[in-house]
């Protein structure tokens, strides 16, 4: 009885063996619901237990499993095999970060940048807990709702050519998040996160390219971040100049 | 930051033509590269002036009904429709409008910007012709 | 530990806003500038299939003078800073401060030229 056989190829990079990558193709029998991050699994199962990926959640909500998939950025635990033609499918390391090993890369410029923006609420004073709780209306939680469902899966960054080309760019999701620290009613951080994002490697690399929110698995629209971000930029410089001592 | 990388990285340089590998990117490209004919026509409608200018009102309309200038001034009209088209575009990504529950989309503000440019146009030719 | 610095890139904002805003001008008002100059006037279509013509826009009009300056400036710095910018990633990146230079140096003299040479006719009235 014949099976159905997909054929994964997959970058295989040891840096303690090999100086260069290269690929290696694996025949796994398919199933119709099957997606990529189940094939390597199987992979590394039964056939090859040296090949090394991240993933954790297998369902879309931790960021862990980022791969480019036939050159596109995607999370390898939403891949659909079925939605691949010919079942061949060439699965890389996600783009536009130096490797570890195999499918594994490095993150920390992207972890460096998370901390740059100070991913939390910052209060110029807190207000004692007998005070209660900072009270938000649903309007005010609109403004920025959906720049936090951001899951730091990086797959905006292997998307983004700006950042391929120039590494200090800040990116889609530092941007994003920052962002939606700016737009919380609750976050009196404007001081500290403006030059972060108004600096020149800020959001004024960003030449609107879209990639980053095409490819962005939650719908957190980073570009959107980043053009109300250089808005917020411009109108603030214009500002600083007509009214040089204006109260804030 | 931490020194633990024992075995070097593989980095991987992203190559000029890196634009190439997909539609989507080579779209973006295209759209970019409209900005040369909006600068070079804006130069050469400079230089136009400029031979009025040393010369004669003439001179500048012979400049206007030369078959090059004729032929890359429409190449640049097409790139400059193109611009518009895909700025109309932008425009609607990066500015919404709420209406009740939902938000615009970005083809409906492309249809509603290309219209004001057809009434824009005509507005300018009745302001600056006929008037 | 290091601490880091930001520093506001004012003037790069101010100048993405007028880039932004010759993007509209390039948008909205190009467009019908090409039209009566390569099309209108050389085919002798309408509006300049009677006696008028598109040096009437400069000299004839204290409005069509701003509109061509209007038009021609902003389409100017538009299409100069996005094309340096598009040159950048298609290898040039190194010499990005070179082509900065280079295409603000030619945004200014082409501004300064135009407005030189509509001031001059308006101030001198009609010219032949």
């Amino acid at each position: 009885m014949s099976q159905d056989i997909a054929t994964i190829r997959v970058t295989r990079y040891r840096p303690e063996k090999d100086s260069k990558p290269y690929f290696q193709e694996y025949k796994v029998p398919y199933r119709h619901d099957m997606v990529v991050l189940d094939a390597l699994n199987y992979i590394k199962a039964e056939m090859d237990g040296s090949l090394t990926y991240r993933w954790s959640c297998r369902m879309g909500v931790c960021g862990s499993c980022g791969a480019n998939i036939d050159g596109e950025p995607k999370l390898t635990c939403a891949s659909f095999l079925h939605d691949f033609k010919g079942r061949t499918i060439t699965v890389e390391p996600m783009a536009n970060f130096p490797v570890v090993k195999d499918l594994v890369v490095d993150m920390e410029d992207f972890m460096d940048k998370l901390v740059k923006i100070k991913p939390w609420i910052i209060r110029d004073k807190e207000t004692p807990p007998e005070q209660g709780e900072y009270k938000q209306s649903a309007q005010e939680l609109e403004r920025y709702s959906q720049f936090s469902s951001c899951i730091n899966c990086m797959l905006c960054y292997a998307a983004c050519p700006i950042y391929g080309l120039n590494e200090k760019f800040l990116g889609p999701a530092a941007t994003a998040l920052a962002y939606r620290y700016i737009e919380d009613s609750r976050d009196q951080g404007k001081d500290v996160r403006f030059p972060v994002v108004h600096e020149m490697e800020g959001v004024w690399e960003c030449t609107l390219v879209g990639e980053c929110s095409v490819v962005c698995p939650k719908g957190v629209d980073p570009m959107l971040a980043i053009q109300k971000t250089k808005i917020l930029g411009a109108t603030n410089a214009i500002k600083s100049i007509l009214m040089p001592r204006g109260g804030r | 930051m931490g020194d633990n990388k024992r075995y070097p990285e593989l980095r991987r340089r992203v190559s000029p033509g890196w634009w190439t590998a997909s539609r989507h990117y080579a779209m973006y490209m295209v759209r970019e590269w409209t900005s040369l004919f909006v600068a070079l026509y804006s130069l050469i409608f400079i230089y136009g002036l400029s031979l009025w200018a040393m010369g004669s009102r003439a001179d500048f309309l012979n400049f206007l009904k030369n078959p090059a200038i004729i032929g890359f001034s429409l190449v640049a009209l097409v790139f400059t429709l193109y611009h518009a088209v895909t700025w109309f575009y932008l425009l609607g990504a990066i500015a919404p409008v709420k209406i009740g529950r939902s938000r615009t989309k970005p083809w409906q503000a492309l249809i509603l910007n290309l219209v004001l440019l057809v009434i824009v146009s005509y507005i300018a030719i009745w302001l600056l012709i006929f008037r | 530990m290091k601490v880091e610095t930001h520093k506001i890139a004012r003037l790069h904002a101010i100048l993405w806003g007028i880039f932004s805003l010759g993007g509209m001008i390039a948008a909205f008002l190009l467009p019908v500038l090409l039209y009566l100059t390569a099309i209108a006037y050389p085919f002798n279509l309408w509006p300049f299939n009677g006696a008028r013509d598109p040096s009437f826009l400069i000299t004839g009009h204290r409005l069509g003078a701003l509109f061509i300056f209007v038009t021609i400036a902003g389409s100017l710095f538009h299409g100069i800073f996005r094309f340096q910018s598009a040159l950048t990633e298609v290898g040039l990146i190194k010499y990005r401060r070179a082509l900065e230079a280079v295409g603000y140096f030619i945004i200014s003299v082409g501004i300064i030229a135009l407005a030189y040479y509509l001031a001059t006719w308006y101030l001198n009235g009609t010219i032949s």
